[in-house]
């Protein structure tokens, strides 16, 4: 269940951004939820989604509506600004989302790092269990597949190279520019790298933490500057792009009206990456200021999407493997509980033999005693792998359970666990 | 021959405008308009030559004569700006002025030059002015098209209208007004002022109405002249100025010629 840069608009997106703090928390409390088996929480500038593993389908909907509005938003959106997927479909989703083939720039690269990031977290707050790590590490694997087989991955494309293209729109030339990078994060990290390929020397990176800003700055010959001096800095710059985590825009309609009118009409151009936004929409207002937040580069990106629309074909065909892959995987632990049980009963008696043998030994050195005990665990393991093999394929084609009744049967495993 | 190489000039100008059209439908980059410009300007430039190989001397102040000049300076401005500012995306339109205008002079001639008033005279001072005007009209022709550029490419961004990006960037649009403007002007300037020799050397009163309105459009780009020369403003304000400017100056050559309001 989610939003994104299709069902709800940046102003509403904005009310539900969710920080890695705030992920931590709603993480925890799927955790603890007892009708959410597992779950993760993804938040990237576009989107803010929970995927999760529920006893049922409507008790998981209804738990996950509660998280969206009483912990992580504002309930200022309403139900058409929400989608959910069930099942394969939400599968199917979470793989296109790490393949990029949801995004609003077709492609771009920095979508897998925020998905992974999303999981890490899951995994550290303990909500993620075996099966949407198994997904989660599914989606990365057809994401890596689609950037190296298919066109996708061939051009570089990134939201902050959308921005670049913007900037051309207004700029002849990045050589006499200077940009100034609010924020030291990874969307920073790609818009100074994306301005510097498209000639742009002049560069400073504005940050609260200065340490963080100079991190980023100096590898490549840029400055560093605190937050402070960011109307100073705003005075002189051409380009400015934000992409900072703050509940209150930092760069303000008055103060931008100030640096316009010590600038004299020279243009200033704001590329606002920050959710919730960084720059008040009324600097749209103020003559010469052309201020573009997240949505506005989404129509600019459509127009680089036309080109990378037939990458989609073998993209979509990898995906539809990966799917099947992972439904089948899926479906095969359908018999677990029986090859479980199995293994144990099976394992049980084979170290019961063992140990019978040697206590019949009193001699046996301990490296004796560890080999006796391998060798029995080692004769069951290649004893029942076909058969464990033909149990797990059987529940993957999701037909009738013949081998696993047969089994439990001849075991007497049903016996057992009563 | 000097019609049908007008002819050929024109369809040449409006290949590049349909071409420059349709590519915007279907949001693709106009093919070639640089190579199919230049092509037309050639054919216009020696259209332009045999229509005076008959004559002793150049009779610019024909009103075919003239359009035609205007017709071939502009793209021929527009090839050399096309150098210095990277004005790409505005070619189409361009060619759709020099077709309108090259196809107007070419009717004329073939029409045996109904529209042309009586020459006032000839001499030296009448073909520096027609010449020096000429040139400057369509510098400044080039400006007003540029400055329209930059406030319709200035209100698509505005608006976030991307339909509207295929035109050059601000910068290049503004680049290329201040260069026309400076030239263009320049020019104007010792046309309106050869044009007032002429006048003296002939006896005439220099207050007729085609050296009124050009005064008039001549002090209008003052201000914008002055506005980037020693105020060193840029962006809309002169850009709408330099638009208007045209309208006076357009109706100096050709409106009042239209309207029969100078003989």
């Amino acid at each position: 269940m989610g939003l994104n840069h299709r069902t709800a608009p940046v102003a509403i997106r904005e009310r539900y951004a969710v920080s890695e703090g705030l992920a931590r928390v709603v993480n925890e409390k799927i955790a603890a939820h007892s009708r959410l088996l597992e779950g993760a929480v993804v938040s990237t500038c576009n989107r803010t989604e929970i995927v999760a593993v529920a006893d049922s389908v409507e008790s998981g909907e209804e738990v996950l509506s509660h998280l969206f509005e009483e912990v992580i938003g504002d309930g200022s959106a309403g139900r058409e600004h929400f989608y959910v997927y069930r099942n394969r479909e939400a599968v199917e989703h979470l793989f296109r989302v790490a393949s990029s083939m949801d995004s609003m720039v077709l492609g771009e690269t920095q979508i897998l790092g925020q998905v992974k990031r999303a999981y890490a977290l899951a995994a550290m707050s303990g909500s993620c269990g075996g099966i949407l790590s198994r997904l989660f590490h599914r989606a990365f694997r057809a994401a890596k597949r689609v950037r190296a087989e298919t066109g996708l991955g061939s051009t570089s494309v990134s939201v902050a190279r959308v921005g670049v293209q913007l900037a051309s729109e207004i700029f002849e030339s990045f050589a006499d520019k200077r940009l100034a990078l609010v924020g030291a994060g990874e969307i920073a990290e790609a818009a100074l790298h994306a301005f510097r390929e498209a000639g742009l020397r002049s560069i400073v990176v504005i940050n609260r933490t200065l340490e963080a800003a100079v991190r980023l700055a100096e590898p490549l010959s840029a400055q560093a500057a605190p937050l402070s001096r960011l109307e100073d800095e705003i005075d002189i710059a051409d380009i400015v792009v934000t992409s900072v985590a703050c509940d209150q825009p930092l760069v303000s309609a008055p103060l931008v009206e100030r640096s316009m009118r010590r600038r004299q009409q020279r243009p200033l151009l704001i590329i606002d990456l920050g959710l919730p936004r960084n720059a008040e929409p009324l600097i749209k207002q103020i003559d010469d200021a052309y201020l573009y937040d997240i949505d506005d580069l989404d129509q600019v990106a459509q127009r680089g999407r036309e080109s990378r629309r037939a990458a989609l074909v073998p993209a979509e065909a990898i995906l539809a493997l990966e799917l099947e892959q992972f439904e089948r995987w899926h479906a095969g632990r359908r018999a677990v509980p029986t090859i479980r049980t199995l293994l144990e009963r099976t394992r049980k008696l084979a170290r019961a033999e063992a140990e019978r043998t040697l206590a019949r030994l009193p001699d046996t050195s301990p490296e004796t005693r560890e080999a006796i005990e391998r060798m029995a665990d080692t004769i069951v393991a290649k004893l029942l792998h076909r058969p464990l093999d033909q149990l797990r394929n059987e529940a993957a084609d999701q037909g009738p359970a013949y081998y696993a009744e047969t089994v439990r049967e001849i075991f007497g495993l049903e016996e057992e666990e009563d | 021959m000097t019609e049908l190489l007008h002819i050929l000039a024109s369809l040449v100008y409006a290949a590049v405008a349909v071409d420059g059209l349709l590519s915007r439908r279907r949001g693709i980059a106009p093919s070639s308009v640089g190579w199919l410009l230049a092509i037309g300007v050639t054919l216009h430039g020696v259209g332009f030559v045999a229509l005076h190989a008959h004559e002793p001397l150049i009779p610019l102040d024909s009103f075919p004569a003239a359009l035609s000049l205007i017709g071939w300076l502009v793209p021929t401005s527009y090839l050399y700006a096309l150098r210095i500012a990277h004005v790409r995306g505005v070619g189409h339109w361009v060619a759709t002025a020099a077709a309108l205008v090259t196809a107007t002079a070419a009717i004329g001639l073939l029409l045996h030059d109904p529209l042309a008033p009586a020459a006032a005279g000839g001499g030296r001072w009448s073909h520096a002015h027609v010449l020096l005007s000429t040139l400057g009209f369509s510098l400044l022709a080039l400006t007003s098209l540029a400055g329209l550029a930059y406030l319709t490419k200035k209100r698509a961004l505005k608006r976030n209208q991307t339909a509207r990006f295929g035109l050059p960037s601000l910068e290049s649009l503004d680049r290329m007004e201040h260069v026309t403007l400076g030239l263009g002007f320049s020019l104007l300037s010792l046309g309106v002022l050869t044009g007032f020799f002429w006048g003296q050397s002939r006896g005439i009163s220099p207050w007729t109405h085609h050296s009124s309105w050009l005064i008039i459009a001549w002090a209008i780009y003052l201000i914008p002249v002055g506005m980037r020369v020693l105020r060193h403003q840029h962006g809309d304000r002169p850009a709408r100025i330099v638009v208007i400017g045209f309208g006076f100056l357009a109706f100096s050559y050709i409106g009042i010629r239209l309207l029969g309001m100078d003989t």
